[in-house]
Formats: structure tokens, C-alpha cells, sequence
């Protein structure tokens, strides 16, 4: 093993440079990202994520609700248009189990085949529609893959611009086991090109965006 | 061209329902790359910065290789090293006994067919689940993928229909796609959950974080690596990037083409273990990394190749793949790309047809998202299949003898003044349709009927005119 290891180094051996200069040269092709980017974002990115999200590429369902004490009756709205049973799984996140659940049965673990579940994005971002989770105590990575019917809460002012603004808030945290950018429901196109939804993850993905600060 | 490749040539060529599977999918991919790329003004300087990020990675290997495995090690993930597919199998295995796995879950690794991974999980007595779709259905078939992004491109759905009805436990009615994703989901519901060891492939590999990506749209390769005690990920050498930054520049990239959307449904990033806790994920994070001929390539004049993202739009785009699909080509790669890669996989004396399957018409260059220039390095296999003498005597005589011709230009215009009347001679209405020592060609269209005279008798006399 050792020797695999030293055998494919010495292979692939160049003339050592300083990695001082091999830094420098990775941060200059990355000066070139902002002139070429597909420019798809403008001033509100909340507002552009949102059109994103829900138009015909991504296709989520999606809601915008004032505060975080309206979840509780989005949820229910959306269950009772899609005629489903008042009883879903909740992200073990704080910000939703203190939540006025009220009327809908809420559970802490997510079955193999769980027919709703609600969870909590740690941000977005605009340019490609996508919910971002950082897999921890209060996400679990599983929450996002095993519902048929994903419900996601973010918060406008999570939302970021860019990909590149993702990586960067990235590159400040600690690294999570997972961090996972979902971008729409789970689909296929295995059987002769044909998109079917709910291939192995959520069918459904329906959004709804926060508009105040938590 | 050897018999083997000819024959498996001429199965695909008569096989129609290949050419309306090929067709439906590919076409597809074709149109909805193309209003992705229209959508995106500045997709030319897009693709230069992702092959200028790729050549980067290339002439600095050893720097971002180390680099990542500190930062791997770091996040507590342990690193592996394999310099061939039997190395790379065998590190597998020893970690599935170690971790006493009766059952695997695979997320689709074209590394993983590579290195022979499904025989060798075979071959050990473990129960292998391919769960992407594809993968699952070319499983079921005892088939081999046929597409580095749809393996299953080759199967109609009339045909998925009855593997499924003979395979899967509840398959309902399966009138409908629909109805049979219901049924492939429904059947590996479980095997995700009961899996002790979940197997996969990535897209990139990170070097300031030792993190790996994977990129799906099915949701299987998070519902592969997150419930089961062990995640293994085998991967080449060339996937890295220098940073999360570098990799969402080529995200952009490898997504619109390979399938025309602006991301996948997943893009997941895996770092280390489970960490104390979490809620979920695995408890032991290992990384393969593999050699296997890739180090050869940066000294054979195919560094270049190593830009690839495995996007599968040079084989959407190629005008052979399109005709005889990808089992035709005999390799684990197929396509333009595969015509590359083969010979350095399985050896030029065994592969030197695939270069030569090619009408060079740069659509592959084209339409690659890194700008590799795929024809060059067809012709540079070309030529070393030559230069190696591994060209049949029928060729070489023939090259040979064209070679004394055009040497000498008094018995080549000689020649060519007594094979034009002949030829016109066999010539109907300004076509043949047949003619002897022709028949290579005339078996399957006509050969124009040259002009009366040959070109240097017409300049002669207009210039004697004149």
C-alpha cells in the first residue's frame, strides 16, 4: 500500500514549484469567474431564487410566508390541497420544533417510507434555485432523501447570489459531513430519456421562503 | 479492422430497436444541451476557464494529490492507494470483509466498472444493489452499461418492463416509465436501509478540504452512502480541484452538458466520517485512490485527456456512437472519449480499431466542456498504432505502394491517365454502382464517376489555350 502510494508520486513527478506561486495561479483563474458567469441573479435574489425554485427547469411547488410562526398554517395548506393526512415528520431543528404545530402531528424520527416531512435549509442560492443542508445534530442528512413529499423552510435573508458565495461561506465554517445542495425533486431519465419524478428521493419538493429574519 | 470489433459492429448495425433506443436518448440530451449552452452567453470563455482550471490540476498533480490526502486524513477519512484495478479491488474488498458486509449498496462509479468492481464484489460472495436506475436495470439484464450517463440507453422501456416484471417483488401493472421508477423504487426502499457497506464513485475531489463530491438526480447516491457503517469511495487520481470554488465552475459546466440542466437535482459534498453527534452518516469514511494508467497518460502525450469530466456529450454528438451504441466499442468507455481511453486501459494491440472508428469531424471537440481535442489525440493513437507495426500487411503494402506512386509524379500521372477511362467505363448516369476491387465501397453507396480527363491534363490544356 505504502508502496502503491510512493510508486504513483514518484509517476507523476514534476518540477517542485513553490506553492506559494501554485496558490497564486489557482486564485487567478478564479478572477475570471464573475465576467462569465451566466448573469441570471439581479439586485433581489430572494425574489430570483424564488422564480427559480418554482419555474418549469426546477419545478417546485412554492409559498412565501411573512414569519416563521406562519410555517405551521403554510404546512397545513399545503397537506390539505395535496389531500394528505395531518401528520409529518419535523427536522430535529430547533427553530421548527418550537413551532405551533397545533393540529398536525409532528414526529421527530423519519420512517423508511414517510410520506411528508418538513425541514430547515441552512441558506440558498439564487443563480441555480438550490436549498443548501449542512449535515449535523439538528440536520439530518437522510431528512432530505426520504420523504416523498419535502417540505423546505428558508429564510430570504439566507438566500446568497452565487455558487461561488456558497463555497466562500463555506470555506469560513468547519466542513459538516454532508453538505448537500438539492435542487428540486428527486428525477430520472433512465428509461429512454423520459424525466419521471421521485426516482429514489422526494417526489414533491415545495418551498416556502420566510421573509423576515429568524 | 479485426474481426471481433467488425462483428460487434454489424450485431448493432441490425439491431433497430438499438437505433430507436440510441436515438430517443441521445436526441434528447442533444436538444437540451443546446438550449442550455444558447442560454448562457458566455458559455466559450466558460469552457476555456474550465480547461485552463483542469490543466492547472494536471501540471501541479503531486502538490493538489498530497493536499488532499492531509485534508482527508484531517477529517478523519482514511486514504487508500491503488496503482492498477487489481489493487483497487482488492483495497475494496479487504474493507468490505473488514467491516464483515454481507450486502453493498453501489451509487454509479464509471471508475467502478473500470476496475472491474461489480465481478470482484461478485466474486468475494457479496451481495452488490446497483441503485441508480440505470445501473439497477442493467444489473438486473446481467448486462453492462452502454453510456457513461445513461448505462441503460440501450434498453427500450417495452424491455425494462420485462426485466422488471420477472425481478421485482411488487411491480404493479408497469403500463407507464412512471410506473416502473414506482416499482425500482419500491424494490430498493429496503436494500438502502440494510446495506453494511455503500460504494461510490466521485465527480471531484477537493483538495483544500479532502472533501469528495458526487453529483445524481435520483437521490441515490446519499441514500447509498449515509445509512450504512461504511462509506468507500473509489476515485482517479485526476478528479481533483484545488478548491469548493474550482469545482462550482465545473458543476456549470458538467451539468449543462451532459444533460442540459443548470445543476442535478443532488450535488453532495462528503467530508470525513460522521462526526459526534450528528444524526446520521456513516462511522468509517475510506478513499481509493487510482492510478490505473493515468500517471502513463501524463508522459504519452494524452495529459490532455485528463481534463475529463465524464459528461458523455462527445458520445451524444458523435456520429458512430450514435449508429452502433456503446457495447460495440468493447471497452468500459465508449464514444470519442472511450476511443482515448481504451487503448490505454486494455492496450493499443487490442483496441487500435476504436481510433480508426472515427470520421474525425471535431464534433466532439466541439461540444467537450473542457475543450479536450479529442480528434488530436485519436490521430496521435493512430499513428502509434503504426509506428508500432501492429497495422495489418494488407495496409502497410497498400500504404507502401501508394507511397512509391506519389513519389513519382510521371508514373502516378500515368497511372491516374489510365484509370480514369476505365473507371468511366463501369459509370451509369454519372455513377458506379459497382466496379471490380471497389466493392469495400460500392456494397453500400455509389462512387461518383470521375471527370473525363484527369486534373493536370485539364490544367494543361487550358493553359495551352490561354
Amino acid at each position: 500500500m505504502t508502496d502503491a502510494r510512493s510508486a504513483i508520486f514518484a509517476a507523476i513527478a514534476t518540477p517542485s514549484r513553490p506553492p506559494a506561486d501554485i496558490a497564486r495561479a489557482a486564485s487567478a483563474l478564479l478572477a475570471r469567474v464573475p465576467a462569465l458567469r451566466p448573469d441570471r441573479v439581479g439586485d433581489d435574489v430572494a425574489a430570483a431564487f424564488f422564480a427559480r425554485v418554482t419555474g418549469p427547469a426546477i419545478g417546485a411547488s412554492g409559498a412565501k410566508v411573512a414569519s416563521l410562526s406562519d410555517v405551521p398554517g403554510a404546512v397545513g395548506a399545503y397537506l390539505a390541497a395535496h389531500d394528505l393526512a395531518a401528520r409529518v415528520a419535523v427536522q430535529p431543528h430547533p427553530a421548527l420544533l418550537d413551532l405551533p404545530w397545533r393540529d398536525i402531528v409532528a414526529h421527530r424520527d423519519i420512517a423508511v417510507d414517510e410520506p411528508v416531512a418538513i425541514g430547515i435549509a441552512d441558506y440558498a442560492v439564487a443563480e441555480t434555485g438550490s436549498l443548501v443542508f449542512r449535515s449535523g445534530a439538528h440536520t439530518p442528512t437522510l431528512f432530505a432523501f426520504l420523504p416523498l413529499h419535502h417540505i423546505v423552510v428558508v429564510r430570504a435573508d439566507g438566500v446568497m447570489a452565487w455558487l461561488e458565495d456558497c463555497a466562500a461561506a463555506e470555506s469560513r465554517l468547519p466542513a459538516p459531513r454532508n453538505l448537500n445542495l438539492v435542487t428540486g425533486a428527486s428525477g430520472t431519465t433512465d428509461i429512454e430519456g423520459a424525466l419521471v419524478r421521485g426516482a429514489h428521493g422526494p417526489g414533491y419538493l415545495h418551498v416556502i421562503l420566510v421573509q423576515s429574519p429568524l | 479492422m479485426s474481426t471481433a470489433f467488425t462483428a460487434r459492429v454489424d450485431a448493432a448495425l441490425a439491431d433497430r430497436t438499438l437505433k430507436i433506443a440510441i436515438d430517443r436518448t441521445t436526441g434528447t440530451a442533444r436538444s437540451k444541451r443546446a438550449a442550455a449552452v444558447a442560454a448562457w452567453p458566455h458559455f466559450q470563455q466558460a469552457r476555456a476557464l474550465g480547461r485552463d482550471i483542469k490543466a492547472h490540476v494536471t501540471a501541479n498533480l503531486a502538490h493538489y494529490l498530497a493536499e488532499f490526502e492531509r485534508n482527508a486524513i484531517a477529517s478523519g477519512a482514511q486514504v487508500h492507494w491503488a496503482r492498477n484495478a487489481e489493487e483497487a479491488c482488492e483495497i475494496v474488498i479487504g474493507l468490505c470483509r473488514q467491516a464483515g458486509a454481507r450486502s453493498v449498496t453501489r451509487a454509479k462509479s464509471m471508475l467502478g466498472e473500470e476496475i472491474g468492481l461489480p465481478h470482484a464484489l461478485a466474486e468475494a460472495g457479496i451481495e452488490r444493489v446497483e441503485t441508480d436506475l440505470a445501473e439497477h436495470i442493467v444489473q438486473l439484464a446481467g448486462d453492462t452499461p452502454s453510456h457513461i450517463v445513461w448505462p441503460a440507453l440501450h434498453k427500450t422501456r417495452e424491455q425494462v418492463g420485462e426485466l422488471f416484471r420477472a425481478n421485482h417483488a411488487d411491480p404493479g401493472a408497469l403500463a407507464s416509465v412512471e410506473a416502473m421508477v414506482g416499482s425500482a423504487r419500491r424494490q430498493l426502499r429496503a436494500k438502502f436501509m440494510a446495506a453494511d457497506v455503500g460504494i461510490s464513485g466521485a465527480n471531484f475531489l477537493i483538495a483544500d478540504t479532502g472533501a469528495i463530491c458526487t453529483v445524481t438526480n435520483e437521490g441515490n447516491a446519499e441514500l447509498t452512502t449515509t445509512p450504512p457503517r461504511v462509506h468507500i469511495v473509489t476515485a482517479g487520481i485526476e478528479k481533483l480541484v484545488p478548491s469548493l470554488s474550482h469545482a462550482m465552475s465545473l458543476l456549470r459546466l458538467l451539468v449543462r452538458s451532459a444533460t442540459g440542466a443548470e445543476l442535478t437535482q443532488y450535488t453532495t459534498f462528503h467530508c470525513g466520517p460522521k462526526r459526534a453527534g450528528d444524526a446520521d452518516g456513516p462511522q468509517a469514511f475510506h478513499i481509493v485512490l487510482v492510478d490505473n494508467g493515468r500517471s502513463k497518460m501524463l508522459t504519452d502525450g494524452l495529459a490532455e485527456m485528463l481534463s475529463c469530466l465524464r459528461c458523455g456529450a462527445c458520445l451524444n454528438h458523435c456520429v458512430v456512437y450514435r449508429h452502433i451504441g456503446g457495447h460495440a466499442y468493447g471497452g468500459t468507455y465508449p464514444g470519442p472519449m472511450g476511443s482515448v481511453l481504451t487503448p490505454v486501459l486494455d492496450g493499443l494491440e487490442t483496441s487500435n480499431d476504436l481510433p480508426k472508428a472515427c470520421t474525425l469531424n471535431g464534433q466532439c471537440q466541439e461540444v467537450c466542456p473542457v475543450m479536450i481535442p479529442l480528434p488530436t489525440l485519436l490521430r496521435g493513437w493512430r499513428d502509434r498504432s503504426w509506428r508500432e507495426g501492429l497495422e495489418p500487411a494488407t495496409v502497410r503494402g497498400a500504404v507502401w505502394a501508394w507511397r512509391l506512386m506519389v513519389m513519382r509524379p510521371g508514373l502516378y500521372r500515368l497511372a491516374t491517365r489510365i484509370a480514369v477511362p476505365m473507371m468511366r467505363l463501369f459509370a451509369r448516369r454519372g455513377w458506379i454502382a459497382a466496379m471490380p476491387l471497389a466493392g469495400g465501397w460500392t456494397r453500400h453507396r455509389d462512387f461518383p464517376a470521375p471527370a473525363r480527363q484527369t486534373f493536370m491534363d485539364q490544367i494543361r490544356q487550358q493553359r495551352g489555350q490561354s
